[in-house]
């Protein structure tokens, strides 16, 4: 005969496991991702800490060597203003992967500037200041948070302005920073898994959509990253295939070189 | 009546409905999204970081919602869903860009809240489904966050 506490046990085993059951065998294991065409949202682009935090778990990068020191010109174009925002706060996230306070604290400072040059400063003063009080008590955590903020009431603020694109710049600034950053550790220390991280086609044809639709921004820059972005597409389009050390090493020769335009005049 | 004084009067109106209803449709999408981050919290001190950025909207009964994310090999990744309609039975379920499930099985739905949690095999682009399953509302507000470590 079954104790009852056995019993009880027994039975609440079972009714666990029949729960997880149904919950289970409600969910399709499979869904056609042709009929979803119609219900996709747009991606959310991701941070540059999303990518570095991967790239450090394949191995120890000294990210020091990737601090930069030139933040760039001051710009008056607000489109160059907004790409330039963006790559800057990417550099804030390399500055906490180095644990660079000095740096990080240049780096609010000048994301304050560039927010007030867009004419967005309001709601990033008290974010800028918060950067810096992280960075003095080293609290890498509340900077990564705070940057996180940073991007985000900007553009935030900016959407409510119907400022979109120029929003959008600010994410694809972002992302092309991190891109050269991540193409520059994976090409000193080459390995499939890093290779693998730069496998974001879907990103770059959103980025490339968002592009076609800017052309009253008529400055060089511009035009300049659409063209790098069609000639970057087929080295990361791969499928199922590995992404070549060659491929990284020209992605890398590109996005330094638009990196270098964003940041200086034409 | 003249026809300039309708025109004033019927704008009007219309702005000032404006006016009053659209802080309670931005109101509800963000009530949904303290739901999401509420559900999100207890995963902040496993050392999850989660992102400002979200998305939301409103769903009927039965409806689905996808969103494109680019998910990276190496992270680990929750997906909280958060609506603030009583009695409502949301999900969030994670697949592949080739339409596999691609989710961990320690997902779960609680009653403004659902989580789904994926471990990514390849890094590229998966479909993160939102699904108001059940609602007393006609159209029920929701909202997703996500978190990665």
């Amino acid at each position: 005969m079954i104790p009852f506490n056995k019993y009880l046990k027994l039975t609440a085993v079972a009714l666990i496991g029949l729960t997880l059951c149904a919950q289970g065998a409600r969910t399709p294991q499979h869904i056609d991702i042709k009929q979803l065409s119609k219900t996709v949202e747009d991606v959310v682009v991701p941070l540059p800490n999303e990518i570095f935090g991967a790239l450090n778990k394949l191995g120890a990068v000294n990210w020091k060597e990737h601090v930069r020191s030139d933040k760039g010109t001051n710009f008056t174009e607000r489109p160059r203003i907004a790409l330039l925002l963006g790559t800057v706060i990417a550099d804030g996230f390399v500055a906490v992967q180095a644990e660079d306070a000095a740096s990080v604290k240049e780096i609010g400072q000048r994301v304050l500037a560039l927010a007030k040059g867009i004419g967005v400063g309001n709601s990033i003063t008290p974010h800028a200041k918060a950067i810096i009080e992280a960075a003095d008590k080293r609290n890498w955590e509340a900077v990564r948070q705070e940057l996180d903020r940073t991007q985000n009431s900007v553009q935030q603020a900016m959407n409510e302005v119907h400022d979109e694109k120029l929003s959008q710049l600010v994410s694809l600034g972002g992302w092309l920073r991190g891109t050269e950053v991540l193409t520059s550790v994976v090409t000193k220390h080459f390995s499939a898994d890093g290779a693998e991280l730069l496998h974001q086609p879907d990103l770059l044809s959103y980025f490339q959509t968002r592009l076609e639709a800017m052309p009253e921004f008529k400055l060089p820059i511009i035009r300049e990253i659409e063209d790098a972005l069609v000639q970057v597409k087929p080295l990361i389009d791969v499928g199922n295939a590995r992404i070549p050390q060659e491929s990284v090493r020209k992605i890398n020769e590109i996005t330094t070189r638009l990196g270098y335009g964003i940041v200086t005049r034409d | 009546m003249n026809a300039f004084v309708k025109t004033l009067l019927y704008t009007s109106s219309l702005l000032a409905a404006l006016v009053v209803l659209q802080p309670a449709i931005l109101a509800s999408v963000d009530d949904a999204q303290s739901f999401a981050l509420q559900a999100a919290e207890p995963y902040v001190k496993e050392g999850f970081q989660v992102r400002e950025d979200y998305w939301g909207g409103d769903l009927g009964s039965g409806e689905k919602k996808a969103v494109r994310q680019q998910l990276f090999k190496g992270n680990e990744y929750w997906f909280w869903l958060g609506t603030e309609v009583d009695r409502a039975k949301v999900s969030v379920h994670i697949y592949d860009s080739d339409g596999k499930l691609a989710e961990e099985t320690d997902g779960w739905e609680k009653g403004h809240f659902a989580a789904a949690h994926v471990i990514p095999k390849t890094t590229g682009s998966y479909f993160i489904i939102v699904s108001v399953e059940e609602s007393p509302e006609e159209r029920t507000h929701w909202a997703l966050v996500y978190g990665f470590r």
